[in-house]
């Protein structure tokens, strides 16, 4: 919900999804490109990292929360290829001599997030949806991701008034309440779930659709230019990260 | 000769568990008429509602539009459905989309409508309820009123003749009632047929033209409002009592209080009759 906050507080919200696409995708491929120097790489994480802060407003405490889980699991993925645990003669053993490559997938590991986060902390899934479709990206997928995403606030919302009517009922008392309580939770919301869905046929049927669920695609003024902007950012990204790259 | 708009003639439904939705149901709304369906909970409104609309189809009987049986062909069943908009009583049922905009945009494009002309209905349809200042926000962050008003705008978007709500009251403050209100009675002076179920039998004498009563899947019977006093053992078997209103009315006619008035709807009409000077009263006339 967090990433909800950010997407519709942040001063590009109403710049195209396509512009801010294209700049996550230059950060992206300039990510994989620089990471053979780690050190050049993580700087690079850092700069595209400051832009969603700095240009668009999103506020650095969110996003280092945003950033946070995805973030630590990727370093403990870095570590766990550094260090290498022998059970059997109880010794713990560094892997020095691929050091290099664990810090060249860090290091585009940290670029290819902070390229995501740039987009997915500035953008809408509405809007990234409409982009998606204008990409020609198969109905079915869309009909899925726009009723999963719908339904994740619904559902959400009755977890939430399931969990704290039992609460309110001493259902978290102890242990062995909770676990209880946490079952016939699981079990409520798979009837609503089966329940929803129905309700949700029957009201898609009401008006008038008999396939792909279509709705208007949102507008953005100025669109071209952003998106013009947003390539020519993505560019000098990528030929930078080019040139950064040659230069070991 | 009166002009109908929808008629349900003598129909049945039973759902597949067995459970009788409809029992022998017939029912007919006026084109142009603001018409409250009132009946207890599990009294077969939103089983009727979901025929209106050809989601459920009579068992028995026959459901007639403008005259016509329905035809229930993927043809016909799309031309019922643009005709009659219906609007459920749970809004997160009916919305989609989590982009209010997109959500409104769902129906007119379900249509066959061009993205220019879609995108001319939502506006014109946010615009009718309100919510024009609104058209981008996510719907996750909307109130509970305002849900339901983006409910009915994805139902205007499809301009239909007649506006079926499932309990539009339900849930909302007075406030929300209000506004809710009034954009119902904008809708019906554009010309619009409205068909809303409620509890409150106060509201519905105050706002509705018909009334229509439902019991156990039964359609008990259809009066104009004004009639009402003259049903309340039919309401009483319905375990419904007459608007406070009316016997207020009738005791303050004997006491002389008041003069010989047609039907007073409400306690602010009543009001304001008792508020005129007393020569004016007699001249006066109840809505």
């Amino acid at each position: 919900m967090l990433i909800e906050q950010c997407v519709y507080a942040n001063r590009w919200r109403a710049v195209t999804p396509a512009a801010k696409g294209l700049l996550a995708l230059g950060a992206l491929v300039a990510a994989f490109i620089v990471a053979s120097r780690p050190a050049v790489g993580l700087l690079l994480a850092v700069l595209v990292a400051t832009v969603p802060v700095v240009g668009a407003g999103v506020r650095a405490g969110h996003y280092a929360r945003i950033a946070w889980p995805p973030l630590s699991f990727l370093l403990i993925g870095g570590l766990s290829m550094l260090v290498a645990v022998d059970l059997q003669q109880g010794s713990i053993n560094l892997h020095l001599q691929s050091q290099h490559e664990v810090f060249v997938v860090v290091a585009r590991s940290c670029g290819a997030l902070a390229a995501l986060l740039l987009l997915v902390t500035t953008t809408p899934l509405t809007d990234l949806i409409a982009l998606l479709r204008r990409m020609k990206t198969p109905e079915l997928l869309l009909d899925i991701m726009v009723l999963c995403y719908r339904v994740l606030f619904v559902f959400s919302e009755s977890v939430h008034d399931m969990q704290t009517a039992q609460a309110a009922r001493l259902g978290y008392a102890d242990a062995r309440r909770s676990l209880h309580s946490l079952g016939s939770l699981a079990a409520n919301l798979l009837a609503q779930v089966w329940q929803r869905s129905r309700g949700l046929h029957q009201a898609a049927l009401a008006r008038n659709n008999d396939g792909p669920l279509r709705f208007l695609a949102p507008t953005f003024a100025q669109a071209g230019r952003h998106t013009a902007f947003a390539a020519i950012a993505a560019l000098a990204l990528v030929a930078a990260s080019l040139w950064l790259r040659s230069g070991v | 000769m009166r002009d109908m708009l929808l008629e349900m003639a003598r129909v049945s439904f039973a759902y597949p568990d067995g459970s009788a939705g409809l029992r022998d149901c017939s029912l007919a709304i006026r084109r142009g008429s603001r018409n409250a369906l009132i009946g207890a909970n599990g009294s077969g409104k939103t089983t009727l509602f979901l025929h209106t609309n050809g989601l459920l189809r009579p068992s028995q009987g026959e459901l007639r539009y403008a005259g016509q049986a329905v035809n229930y062909s993927r043809h016909g069943l799309r031309d019922l459905r643009s005709k009659v908009g219906l609007v459920f009583q749970n809004p997160d049922r009916q919305l989609f989309s989590a982009s209010v905009r997109e959500d409104v945009s769902f129906g007119p494009l379900n249509q066959g409508l061009s993205e220019q002309e879609a995108a001319h209905r939502v506006d014109a349809a946010l615009n009718a309820v309100g919510m024009e200042g609104l058209a981008h926000k996510p719907v996750q962050n909307l109130s509970f009123g305002q849900k339901k008003r983006v409910c009915i705008a994805g139902v205007l978007a499809m301009a239909p003749e007649l506006l079926v709500l499932d309990e539009p009251m339900a849930g909302l403050d007075p406030a929300m009632q209000t506004e809710l209100l009034a954009v119902l009675e904008r809708l019906h002076a554009s010309g619009m047929t409205i068909l809303l179920a409620t509890h409150d039998i106060e509201f519905a004498y105050r706002w509705a033209d018909d009334i229509h009563l439902m019991k156990d899947g039964a359609c008990v019977t259809s009066f104009p409002s004004a009639e009402l006093a003259n049903h309340a053992d039919i309401l009483a078997a319905a375990r419904l009592s007459l608007p406070p209103v009316i016997a207020l009315q009738q005791v303050l006619t004997a006491s002389g209080a008041l003069p010989e008035l047609p039907p007073i709807r409400s306690s602010e009409d009543l009001l304001a009759h008792l508020e005129q000077p007393v020569a004016k009263r007699s001249s006066a006339h109840g809505r």
